[in-house]
């Protein structure tokens, strides 16, 4: 299916006035922004903080209670940008529905299926452990998670009688 | 309560011209220079006079009434607040933000150049941000490092404190140690208060 019609493509008289009355607004503010405004300023950077890997909660004794803070700390950075990261994938599957609205189904479907597998996997680390944000709860999580698919075979397939191990 | 127009006598034999000028300087003279209350009450009165176009007469008398009317204690009090928070608050604060958004104007995004450790306020792109970062907060590094040093004092005071409880507990399970528990005792407080009762015998001759 070909492009939805854009203003770039073709133009009549009636499109190029309303380009024109844009411009008289446009044009001057530009200007002075770009020769003027822009120029005087000074050029200040900023960067984006990188964190150093520091021992993450299972390679920690069980008394030593800086290396616990630390990994607390890791977990919540983490946490966030795993958020960052689902809200993209999800940002990206919104807009494709939204851009190919009556064909979505067949034209987004892998990045329904990506967004799909993204959030399951942060719901798999981060939810369901309550308000508190505990590395702890989430390193348990793990653990139980382990101990019943052991028991009863990959999560979503049920589960087996009550004596299996 | 009595106006002026009803104290201005003999209104029949002045000249119609100073009437006129009369009415119109009344409405002038009751909003710049006599007091409101004293034109409404008919204490100064404008009377018309052939020499001048007005006269101001003080009419003394006994009576003398009270404007009774509401309070306009907190309208007032609203108007100062509304002045001051947007006069010296809201103003200031906006010209100051616009020129600062204008001529500084936030930083712009690079990577981290190699072998440079940025400072804290440089991972920040609003000027404001920027300054506070700089000038007023402790950065992300120093209260982390902060936190672990405390965790870490405190961790050792803990551990001391379990390791004396689990001995106490054990010496009570086992009663197996000839002497009791040892007490420990600090003299301190017993060899300040023999200073200071020797510097109140030396200062004052008595205790």
């Amino acid at each position: 299916m070909e492009d939805p019609p854009s203003l770039n493509d073709k133009s009549n008289s009636y499109v190029e006035f309303i380009k024109a009355v844009y411009r008289t607004v446009d044009r001057p503010v530009t200007w002075l922004r770009e020769k003027v405004v822009v120029p005087n300023r000074p050029d200040n950077v900023y960067y984006h903080q990188k964190f150093r890997r520091v021992p993450t909660i299972d390679e920690c004794y069980t008394d030593d209670r800086v290396c616990h803070f630390e990994a607390q700390q890791q977990f919540n950075r983490d946490k966030k940008v795993d958020g960052e990261i689902v809200q993209l994938v999800r940002q990206r599957y919104k807009e494709c529905l939204i851009a190919e609205q009556p064909d979505h189904t067949r034209k987004c479907a892998k990045l329904q299926a990506d967004f799909l597998k993204v959030s399951e996997n942060f719901c798999m680390k981060y939810a369901d452990l309550g308000p508190l944000n505990n590395v702890k709860d989430a390193y348990m999580k793990q653990k139980h998670r382990m101990l019943w698919e052991r028991r009863h075979g990959k999560v979503g397939t049920g589960m087996k009688n009550q004596d299996a191990l | 309560m009595t106006t002026g127009k009803e104290r201005l006598g003999r209104r029949s034999s002045i000249p119609p011209k100073f009437v006129l000028i009369a009415n119109l300087l009344r409405a002038f003279a009751s909003k710049v220079n006599l007091p409101k209350n004293a034109i409404n009450q008919g204490i100064l009165v404008l009377r018309s006079n052939p020499n001048n176009a007005l006269q101001v007469v003080r009419q003394m008398s006994e009576h003398r009434t009270m404007h009774i009317k509401p309070s306009r204690w907190s309208w007032n009090r609203f108007k100062d607040f509304m002045h001051f928070y947007i006069m010296l608050g809201a103003i200031p604060a906006a010209l100051v933000i616009t020129y600062i958004n204008l001529f500084i104007g936030p930083a712009r995004l690079a990577e981290i150049p190699e072998g440079y450790v940025p400072e804290a306020h440089e991972y920040f792109p609003h000027p404001i941000t920027r300054w506070l970062t700089k000038h007023v907060h402790k950065s992300y590094q120093q209260e982390y490092e902060l936190m672990c040093h405390h965790i870490y004092e405190i961790e050792y005071e803990q551990k001391l404190r379990q390791a004396e409880n689990r001995i106490k507990r054990k010496m009570a399970e086992k009663q197996d140690t000839q002497a009791y528990y040892y007490q420990p005792v600090s003299s301190r407080y017993e060899r300040s208060i023999r200073d200071n009762a020797q510097a109140d015998l030396e200062i004052s001759g008595s205790v």
